[in-house]
């Protein structure tokens, strides 16, 4: 009998050789395994030099926010602008974009905030079309977070803040608590200002690129953009409620022009303001 | 000993009880009509109760621009605070009598209004206000300073409106708003006329 090789065959010389061949792949596959960890180990932190964006297409699932009279739902439209959104950014290969949700489901208000923190996001954005009992009202806007403090909380704001100093001698352990929560408050002030840097660039493109009404940038006590720790912004595309708007919404190109614009808008905050 | 007599004795006792009698319904104020009923035509006469009125400013908005339009006009007031800011929502519920917008669902329905030392009103709504709701940022805010507007412009002891539906606080009216805090009236949506 002979072998693959033409030689004679030889059982001793076939264990060797098998037995050779063994330990060879062992210590080949040893070897393989040995980068394969590294590679594991080395990929996360490759990751992590990636800031990522959050975005979060508006409502969803039961939720189908506003309605349109010619029958389109403005949680479809949200996700789509959404989509074009992320693709715009992961072009840049510079970011790693996490969508709050990517398909028809419901995600709690909390929930989108607490993906954007998890991720320790740069930057969240909030994708949403407008709806009003006015059927003329019109137009696109950009909203983002005010701290529209009640008396007594402006009143223990200002109190810590007088009191900065002592704070960590001063407080006992079942203090501490409260003071989290009042330097967390302060340090959503901090935010705010970034958040209206960053909603006045994307206006100023929404403007330029959809030729619809400017409504211009507005603060207002969202819930979603409260727990946020980070820049963050509520994008009001157009009207939906507007017969002439929704329209517009539902076409693809229109679709286009608004994640176009909230994308240039993003990277010239990006670029002025450096990351965190 | 002189035999008392009997017609004394009875005769004391007469004068005794007369003073108790007199005393018991003379000291005695005058019966008030209890919880719930009428005034007895005996205590005082009768007067027909005259029907009071305040005049309400309710604010709608205004199509073109979405700024809010005062409309004023006659709303029952008993003069308890609760109940004529309870007479004034629901004439806002009512909508405008002048062609303009309202911010609120036609569904709403309004449960209580409830106010509290600091000046705050606790407006309570079914939950029709949130089910009936258009939704949208700007349907949102116009409903929630519809109601603290107007509420706020009315009354000046109400400094800041806390909105409930089904007496509970919610979240938010449609995912965009807070309601887990209470407003302060913003009169710069209101149109300078």
């Amino acid at each position: 009998m002979r072998n693959v090789f033409g030689r004679g065959f030889d059982s001793r010389r076939l264990h060797q050789s098998m037995m050779f061949s063994v330990r060879y792949r062992a210590s080949g596959a040893a070897a393989l395994l040995l980068v394969a960890v590294c590679l594991a180990a080395a990929l996360p932190a490759a990751a992590s030099d990636q800031r990522t964006i959050v975005i979060d297409p508006g409502h969803g699932g039961l939720d189908p926010g506003a309605k349109g009279k010619f029958g389109s739902v403005e949680k479809d439209i949200d996700l789509a602008i959404s989509r074009k959104l992320k693709a715009l950014i992961e072009q840049s290969q510079s970011y790693r974009v996490v969508l709050t949700r990517d398909k028809d489901v419901d995600v709690s208000l909390e929930n989108r905030a607490a993906i954007a923190n998890n991720n320790d996001a740069l930057v969240f954005l909030s994708i949403h079309v407008n709806g009003s009992f006015r059927k003329k009202a019109q137009g696109s806007e950009t909203f983002f977070m005010s701290l529209n403090a009640t008396d007594e909380e402006s009143r223990r704001l200002a109190y810590q803040e007088n009191r900065e100093q002592a704070l960590d001698k001063t407080i006992a352990g079942a203090d501490k608590d409260d003071i989290k929560m009042i330097l967390w408050d302060m340090a959503q002030s901090a935010y705010i200002k970034q958040s209206g840097q960053l909603a006045e660039l994307i206006q100023a493109q929404l403007n330029a690129l959809l030729g619809t009404e400017n409504r211009g940038i507005k603060q207002a006590d969202f819930v979603v953009l409260r727990g946020v720790a980070c820049p963050a912004v509520l994008v009001e595309a157009a009207f939906i409620s507007n017969p002439e708007e929704e329209q517009k919404l539902v076409d693809e190109a229109f679709q286009d022009n608004v994640a176009q614009a909230v994308y240039t808008g993003l990277m010239r905050f990006l670029a002025a303001y450096g990351k965190n | 000993m002189k035999k008392p007599r009997p017609i004394l004795f009875v005769l004391l006792l007469a004068v005794l009880a007369a003073l108790v009698f007199w005393f018991v319904r003379g000291f005695a104020p005058e019966r008030i009509a209890g919880p719930g009923e009428a005034p007895s035509s005996a205590a005082s006469p009768e007067t027909p109760v005259p029907k009071v009125t305040m005049k309400a400013t309710l604010f709608f908005l205004r199509d073109d621009d979405g700024m809010f339009i005062a409309e004023t006009r006659d709303v029952p007031s008993t003069g308890s605070l609760g109940a004529d800011a309870e007479a004034v929502l629901a004439e806002l519920i009512k909508g405008s009598t002048g062609g303009l917008v309202s911010a609120l669902p036609s569904e709403t329905k309004l449960r209580q209004v409830f106010l509290t030392k600091d000046g705050t009103a606790y407006a309570d709504f079914t939950k029709d206000l949130t089910a009936a709701h258009p939704s949208g940022s700007d349907a949102e805010t116009a409903t929630v300073y519809a109601i603290v507007d107007t509420l706020a412009f009315n009354f000046k002891a109400i400094k800041k409106v806390f909105i409930l539906v089904d007496g509970e606080e919610r979240e938010t009216l449609n995912g965009h708003i807070t309601l887990g805090r209470a407003f302060f009236p913003d009169f710069t949506l209101i149109a300078k006329s």
